[in-house]
Formats: structure tokens, sequence, C-alpha cells
């Protein structure tokens, strides 16, 4: 019988479809006895389609402004006499 | 005839950035980097991509003197941070340590009795709100933070399986590891931006 710890430590392999039909039964049979785990699972399936919709456009500007000063910065070292 | 332009302008493009003109930079800095980060975020997480990319301009200022023009300037640069994001990766994996000893993360594994049950199980069920989730901004800078403090082979993993939904096998030859070890790369990052997530939404604190 699945105890809970077993089921979180398989939970990203049933999620992503990577478990066989033997383990995914026995994931069934423990989620539909136990709320907890039910929650924790939806709670995962959540955080996978946060990480999915995370977007990085944000902080590009700063990027830019770094990125000029330490070019700023090498060629000044560039300009240097060897 | 618009093709005829854009080579002319990228010719003087270059020719500014060969004479180390700091405007010819700045320019150019604001076309490419997009792409750039584009290119390196299919290899990292957005924090190493930053580094990677700004150090890819360093890198420029000097090596375009060697740039002979067979490709187009948008291509050269691609190759540079492609090529820097693979070695960054390949020291990375001689770090591989003890990331894939046990597949449940100790803060999780303390939440469970000693026959294996909840002792102290999620508290609230956020599933339904996986929008709300996504819209909150606060959130979405703890997990930049969170991201950035994941060990990078378990932060590339994430990023090329979630956010660039790329497959298993694409993803293991990327990194270098096999199916198993990815496996448990992917579930181990995942529980520690739950972890987050969860602490996040009780206390609204990162
Ligand atoms: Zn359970």
């Amino acid at each position: 019988m699945l105890k809970c710890r077993d089921l979180v430590r398989v939970a990203s392999d049933y999620l992503d479809g990577e478990l066989d039909w033997r383990q995914r039964l026995s994931v069934w049979t423990h989620l539909a006895i136990c709320g907890h785990c039910r929650t924790f699972l939806g709670n995962l399936r959540a955080t996978t389609a946060l990480m999915r919709g995370h977007s990085d456009n944000r902080a590009r500007e700063a990027l830019v402004r770094r990125i000029d000063e330490r070019v700023a910065e090498a060629l000044a070292r560039a300009e240097d006499p060897p | 005839m618009d093709t005829q332009v854009t080579d002319n302008q990228e010719a003087q493009l270059i020719r500014g950035l060969r004479a180390r003109d700091e405007s010819a930079f700045r320019e150019a800095v604001r076309n490419y980097t997009p792409g750039m980060m584009a290119v390196a975020r299919f290899y990292l997480d957005h924090a190493a991509a930053e580094d990677v990319v700004q150090d890819c301009w360093v890198t420029v200022v000097t090596a375009i003197r060697d740039f002979e023009g067979r490709s187009g300037l948008k291509t050269w640069l691609h190759r540079i941070v492609a090529n820097r994001c693979k070695n960054r990766l390949r020291t990375a994996h001689r770090e591989v340590n003890t990331e894939f000893s046990d597949a449940l993360e100790p803060e999780l594994a303390k939440r469970f009795d000693a026959r294996g049950h909840w002792q102290s199980p999620p508290r609230q069920r956020w599933s339904e709100a996986a929008d709300a989730l996504l819209e909150n901004g606060a959130l979405n800078d703890c997990l930049d933070k969170h991201l950035g403090h994941l060990p990078e082979t378990q932060r590339s993993a994430l990023m090329l399986y979630e956010a660039h939904q790329r497959r298993s096998d694409e993803v293991c030859n990327i990194l270098g590891v096999s199916a198993s070890n990815l496996r448990v790369l992917l579930h181990r990052a995942r529980q520690k931006i739950f972890l987050m997530v969860e602490t996040f939404q009780e206390t609204g604190e990162c």
C-alpha cells in the first residue's frame, strides 16, 4: 500500500505520465482515500503551470543598461595602449 | 530592396563596432540583446542567461575585429552565446553531487511521520487559482529569486522542460544526464518551487 511519502516521491513522474499502469493504479487508489495528497498533487500541478507561464520580459531594460556600462568599461580598457 | 537597406545598416553598424564607437555598441546592444537572451534562455535560467549575455557583449568589444562577416552579425552573436551557455553547463555538471540521491526534498521529507503519513499536510488548495498565481507580480519576483538559488542543473532542467517545453530526450542531451537523473532533477526543483509558493501563499513573504 502506497504511503503519502511514497506518493510525494513519485508525484512529478505521475504528473508527467512517466509511471507504468501498476504504479498509476496505486497512486489512484491512494488519492481516492487521501485528501492531503489530492491537495498536494493539485498544488504541485499548479506549480508546474506557474513555471510554464513564468515570463522573463521584465528587467530587460535594466539588463541593457548594465551591458552599456560593462561595454563602456571594456571599450576604455581596449583603448589603452598595450 | 528591404534586405539591401538592412544589409547596409548592418555593415555600417559593424564598421562602428570595429571602430569601438560607443554609440554603435549602444545601438547593437538594443537590437541584438533580446535575441541573445532568447538563445541563452534555451539553455539557462534567467539570471544565468543575463550573466552570459553580459559577458558576451564584453567579449564582442575585442572579438568583433575577428568577425569575418561570412554569416550575419546576428548569427555570429547567437553562436557566441550558445557556445558560452554550453561551456557553462559543462562546468556545472562537474559539480554534480548528491542531487540524484533522493527524489524527496529534505524540507518536504520532514513533513511526514515515521509511518510515511502527512504530519504537516498542505493547508490550502491553490490548484484552481493557477491563473491568479500567474498574474501575481510579487510572486513572480519571488520565483525569479528562488530560481536563482537552485543548483544550476536543477534550474536548467526545470527551465528547459517546463518553461521551454523541451522534450525529455532533448533536455538529457543538452544537460548530459540520464533519463532517470533528469526525473530526479525535475522533481527536486519542482518541490523547492512548490515550497516557495506555499510559503508565499500563506505568509505573503518570499
Ligand atoms: Zn496521502
